[in-house]
C-alpha cells in the first residue's frame, strides 16, 4: 500500500512539473512558404526533436501552399514567425508591408534549368540565345531568366520561351531545351529518369553565371522584433541549431525519418538523394555560421527586380535584414 | 442605359471593395495585405486593357463551349427519349458524371491535349454539358399528353413534332437552365485556365497570384463580372424575345 | 353491328377491386350515343379501352367495322406556336376546308379562329379541340366531357350539326346531362358499380335531330329511365 502511495505521488509531482513546463512555453505560428518537403527539414526537425522547446517556445509548423502567403499571415497577426522567398519580400516591403528577415535559409537558389549537353551545346550564358527554354510565367524562373538575358544581352525575340506547367512532357518529348526546376527535388526525380533512358543531363546554375536571386528566408514583424526580441531571438536560436543539426551528415537518418513522417508523399529513396544536394544548397562556405544573410545577393535580388519593374520603386534592403547585435 | 443586372454588379463590386478598404484602413494594413485606391486605379489603367481582352479570350471561349454543350445535350436528349431504358441510363450516367467536380480532370485533359483552344473548349462544354443534359432529358422525356394526344391517337405524331411539343411547352425552363449553365461555362473556364492553361483571365489571375497582387486579382475581377452579366443580360434577351415571339398574336 | 364488347372485367393495376365485371355492351348503329354513370364509375376507363389505349383487360371486344376509334378529352389543348386555324389546316385535308369553316362558324369561334389558343376561353377552348377531331376519318369519336364549359343553347346547335353533318358516324356522348343524354343521343348506355348486376345497362334516349317536334314526354320518359337504371 505504500508503494502505491508513493508511485500516485511521484506521478503527480511529474504530472505538475509537465504542466508547469507547458505553461511556461510561449506558443508561436511559425507558417512556411511550401508544402512539408526537403527544403523545410531543418524545421521539422528543430519541433520534433524538441529544440523550441528547450529555448521554452510552443511553435506550430505549418506547412505552406499555392494559396498561402506566410507575409499575409504575419500581417495579419496568424503567424509570428514565416518563409518567403526574396522576392515576395521585396514586393511587400515595396507597398509597405512591416517585415524583417532574421535568416537566411539558401545561400544557393535551389531554381535551376536543367538540359541535355549532348545535345545543346551550353558554357556561358551567350549559349542561351537561339534555345527554346521553359519558364514559368509571373514566377522567380521569369524574373532570374529575364535578369540572365539582360546580364548576357539576350533580346527576348533571340530565344523561344516556353510557358511552364506541372507536368514534364514537352521536356520528355524534346520539345523544351531548358526546364526550370528545384535542384534540391524535382531535379531529382527528372534526373532518375533520363539517368534510366541513358539520356545524360547537365543544369544550369544562375547562380554560377552571376544573377543571384536569394531564395527561402526566414521572416517576422517589426512588431515581434520590437516588442517581443527575446521570444524572436529563443526562435531563431533554437531554429537556426534545428535547421545545422538537420543538415550534419551525422543526424542524416534522424533527419529523413522525421521528412517522411511529415511528407508521406515523396518516396524514401528519392527523400534521401534530396538531402544531400540540399545541404549543399544550403550550407555557407565554411567559417560562416548557418543563416547568415547575404546582404550583396539580396541587393542584387531587389536591382533585379527594379530593373524589371516587378517593384515599383527602389527598397532599402539593409533596413529589411535584421541581426541581432 | 446600362440593364440592371450590369447594375446590380457594379454595386455589389463597389460594395465588395468598399469593404475590403474599410478592412485594410481599420487594421492598418499594408498594401501588400490590400491594395490602396491609388494602387488599384493605376493597375486598373496599366492592366485594364489587357485584362478586357483575356476576359474577352475567356468568354469567347465559354460561349463556344456553352454552345457545344447545348447542341450535344440536345441531341443526346433526343436520343436519351427513344426508350426507357436509353433515357435512364443516360439520366443515371449524367447525374453521377455531374457530381464529379469536372475541373479536377482539367489538367489531364491539358496533358492529352496541350494548351491549345480545343482544351479550354472541351473544359467549358463539360462543365455545363451534364446540368444542361439533366434538364433536357428531362424536358424532352416527359410526354405532354393534353397535346400529344390528339396526334398519336390519329397518327400524325413524328419525333420532330413530340420534340418541338416538349420544347415549346417548356421554353421558360429551357431558357432558364441554359442561362444559368452560361454562368457555369464562365466559371468553369476560368477556373481551368487558372489550374493548366496558358491563355485567359484564369490565366491572368495565376500569375497575379504568384506575385501576391490583389490589385490586378481586383481588375480581373471587374471585367469578369462585367463580362459574364453583359453574357447573361444577351442570354436573357434571346429567351425572352423567343418567347415573345412564340407567344404573340 | 358495329362494336361489342363481351364479358369485360378489369382491374387497375396494383388496386384490389375490380372496376368492370363481367360487362357486356353492344353499340348498334352509327348515330350519337352516350355513356352515362355517376362520378368515378369507370366512364373515362372503358372509354380508353374502347379507344385501345387501355389493354389487359379480361374478356372480349369485337371491332366490326369499328376500326377508327378516336377519344377526344375536355383537358386536350393545340399547340401554341400558331394560331387556331393555321393548326385546323395542318390536321384537316385541303377537301375538307369547307367543312371546316362551317364547324367554324358552327362552333361560334369564328372570332377566335386567329388567335393562339391560351387565348381562347375553356369553352372555346374544348369546341376548337372538338373541331379538329371532327374533321379527322373516324369510325367512332368518343367525346369525353367535349362541351364541358360550353352554355345550354351552343351545346345544342354543336350536337345537332354533327348529327346533321355526320349522320353515318357513331358517336359515344360522355355527359352527366341526364336531360342532354335523354333529349339528342340514341342509346344510352348506363355505366353502374361493379357490384350491381348487370354493370351496363343501355336505355333509349329520344334521338332527336334538327327539325324534330319536341315531345317533352317522351323526354321525360326517357329521362326516368336512364335515371332508374343508373
Amino acid at each position: 500500500m505504500k508503494l502505491g502511495l508513493k508511485s500516485i505521488c511521484l506521478a503527480g509531482a511529474i504530472f505538475l512539473m509537465a504542466c508547469a513546463q507547458n505553461k511556461e512555453a510561449e506558443e508561436v505560428d511559425y507558417r512556411l512558404k511550401w508544402l512539408f518537403n526537403v527544403s523545410t527539414v531543418g524545421d521539422l526537425y528543430a519541433e520534433n526533436r524538441g529544440y523550441f522547446m528547450r529555448h521554452g517556445l510552443k511553435v506550430n509548423v505549418k506547412p505552406g501552399g499555392p494559396e498561402r502567403d506566410a507575409l499575409k499571415e504575419l500581417e495579419l497577426g496568424h503567424a509570428q514567425f514565416g518563409v518567403a522567398s526574396a522576392d515576395q519580400v521585396l514586393r511587400a516591403a515595396a507597398k509597405g508591408a512591416p517585415i524583417l528577415v532574421l535568416a537566411q535559409l539558401f545561400q544557393v537558389n535551389p531554381l535551376h534549368w536543367i538540359y541535355r549537353p549532348d545535345q545543346i551545346s551550353f558554357s556561358s550564358g551567350d549559349d542561351l540565345k537561339g534555345k527554346r527554354i521553359g519558364v514559368t510565367f509571373g514566377g522567380n524562373d521569369e524574373a532570374i531568366l529575364r535578369a540572365l538575358l539582360a546580364r548576357y544581352g539576350i533580346a527576348e525575340n533571340q530565344v523561344t520561351l516556353f510557358s511552364v506547367r506541372y507536368d514534364y512532357m514537352p521536356f520528355y518529348e524534346k520539345r523544351v531545351d531548358f526546364w526550370p526546376l528545384y535542384l534540391n527535388a524535382q531535379a531529382v526525380i527528372i534526373g532518375e529518369k533520363l539517368e534510366k533512358a541513358g539520356e545524360p543531363f547537365a543544369f544550369l546554375s544562375p547562380d554560377q553565371l552571376g544573377v543571384r536571386f536569394v531564395a527561402n528566408s526566414v521572416v517576422t514583424t517589426r512588431e515581434m522584433v520590437e516588442k517581443r526580441p527575446e521570444t524572436v531571438k529563443r526562435f531563431l536560436a533554437a531554429l537556426l541549431e534545428g535547421w545545422r543539426d538537420a543538415l550534419d551528415p551525422r543526424h542524416e537518418e534522424q533527419a529523413i525519418q522525421v521528412l517522411l513522417e511529415a511528407d508521406r508523399e515523396t518516396p524514401e529513396a528519392v527523400v534521401r538523394r534530396q538531402l544531400p544536394v540540399t545541404r549543399e544548397l544550403m550550407l555557407p562556405p565554411a567559417g560562416i555560421a548557418f543563416g547568415t544573410i547575404d546582404t550583396a545577393a539580396w541587393k542584387q535580388t531587389e536591382a533585379i527586380l527594379r530593373s524589371q519593374k516587378l517593384i515599383p520603386g527602389p527598397v532599402d534592403v539593409e533596413s529589411l535584414l535584421f541581426t541581432f547585435k | 442605359m446600362l440593364h440592371r443586372r450590369i447594375y446590380q454588379f457594379l454595386i455589389i463590386y463597389a460594395i465588395g471593395l468598399g469593404l475590403l478598404l474599410a478592412l485594410k484602413y481599420g487594421l492598418n494594413l499594408s498594401d501588400y495585405v490590400i491594395p490602396s485606391p491609388d494602387e488599384i486605379v493605376r493597375t486598373g489603367r496599366s492592366y485594364g486593357g489587357p485584362y478586357l481582352l483575356a476576359v474577352l479570350n475567356t468568354l469567347a471561349v465559354a460561349i463556344l463551349g456553352h454552345i457545344l454543350a447545348i447542341g450535344l445535350a440536345t441531341l443526346v436528349a433526343v436520343i436519351g427519349r427513344l426508350t426507357a431504358w436509353i433515357g435512364s441510363f443516360i439520366r443515371t450516367a449524367a447525374y453521377n458524371i455531374q457530381a464529379y467536380p469536372i475541373v479536377a480532370v482539367a489538367p489531364i485533359i491539358f496533358i492529352l491535349l496541350g494548351d491549345g483552344l480545343q482544351s479550354r473548349l472541351l473544359i467549358a462544354a463539360m462543365i455545363c454539358y451534364f446540368p444542361l443534359l439533366l434538364s433536357f432529358i428531362g424536358v424532352f422525356s416527359e410526354p405532354i399528353r393534353e397535346i400529344e394526344h390528339f396526334y398519336e391517337s390519329t397518327g400524325r405524331m413524328t419525333w420532330r413534332l413530340q420534340i418541338k411539343i416538349r420544347a415549346f411547352e417548356n421554353i421558360q425552363k429551357l431558357t432558364t437552365v441554359i442561362v444559368g449553365s452560361a454562368t457555369m461555362a464562365m466559371v468553369g473556364t476560368i477556373v481551368a485556365e487558372f489550374i493548366a492553361a496558358t491563355a485567359g483571365i484564369g490565366y491572368s489571375i495565376r500569375i497575379a497570384l504568384y506575385q501576391s497582387d490583389l490589385a490586378k486579382i481586383l481588375v480581373a475581377l471587374f471585367w469578369i463580372g462585367v463580362g459574364t452579366s453583359f453574357y447573361l443580360v444577351s442570354l436573357e434577351w434571346v429567351g425572352n424575345a423567343l418567347q415573345k415571339r412564340l407567344r404573340s398574336l | 353491328m358495329p362494336l361489342e364488347g363481351r364479358h369485360i372485367s378489369y382491374r387497375y393495376p396494383n388496386s384490389a377491386g375490380e372496376v368492370f365485371t363481367d360487362l357486356n355492351f353492344r353499340l348498334n348503329s352509327p348515330g350519337f350515343h352516350a355513356l352515362f354513370g355517376p362520378s368515378g364509375v369507370g366512364k373515362t376507363t372503358l372509354a380508353r379501352m374502347l379507344s385501345g389505349a387501355i389493354k389487359g383487360y379480361a374478356g372480349e371486344m369485337i371491332e366490326n367495322e369499328m376500326r377508327r376509334v378516336l377519344y377526344t378529352y375536355n383537358l386536350e389543348r393545340l399547340p401554341g406556336w400558331s394560331n387556331v386555324r393555321v393548326h385546323f389546316e395542318e390536321v384537316a385535308p385541303a377537301a375538307d376546308r369547307r367543312r371546316m369553316e362551317e364547324l367554324i362558324e358552327t362552333f361560334d369561334i369564328a372570332d377566335q379562329a386567329g388567335s393562339r389558343f391560351h387565348r381562347l376561353s375553356l369553352g372555346q377552348q374544348n369546341r376548337a379541340n372538338l373541331i379538329r377531331y371532327l374533321l379527322q376519318e373516324f369510325d367512332l369519336l368518343i367525346m369525353d366531357e367535349s362541351l364541358a364549359n360550353v352554355d345550354e343553347l351552343t351545346r345544342e346547335k354543336i350536337i345537332l350539326k354533327i348529327k346533321a353533318v355526320y349522320p353515318e358516324r357513331c358517336f359515344l356522348y360522355i355527359s352527366h346531362n341526364v336531360a342532354e343524354v335523354a333529349k339528342f343521343c340514341s342509346q344510352v348506355f348506363v355505366l353502374r358499380s361493379p357490384s350491381r348486376s348487370p354493370q351496363l345497362v343501355a336505355a333509349q334516349g329520344c334521338d332527336h335531330r334538327e327539325g324534330d317536334e319536341s315531345d317533352p314526354g317522351r323526354l321525360e320518359r326517357a329521362m326516368l329511365e336512364i335515371v332508374h337504371a343508373a
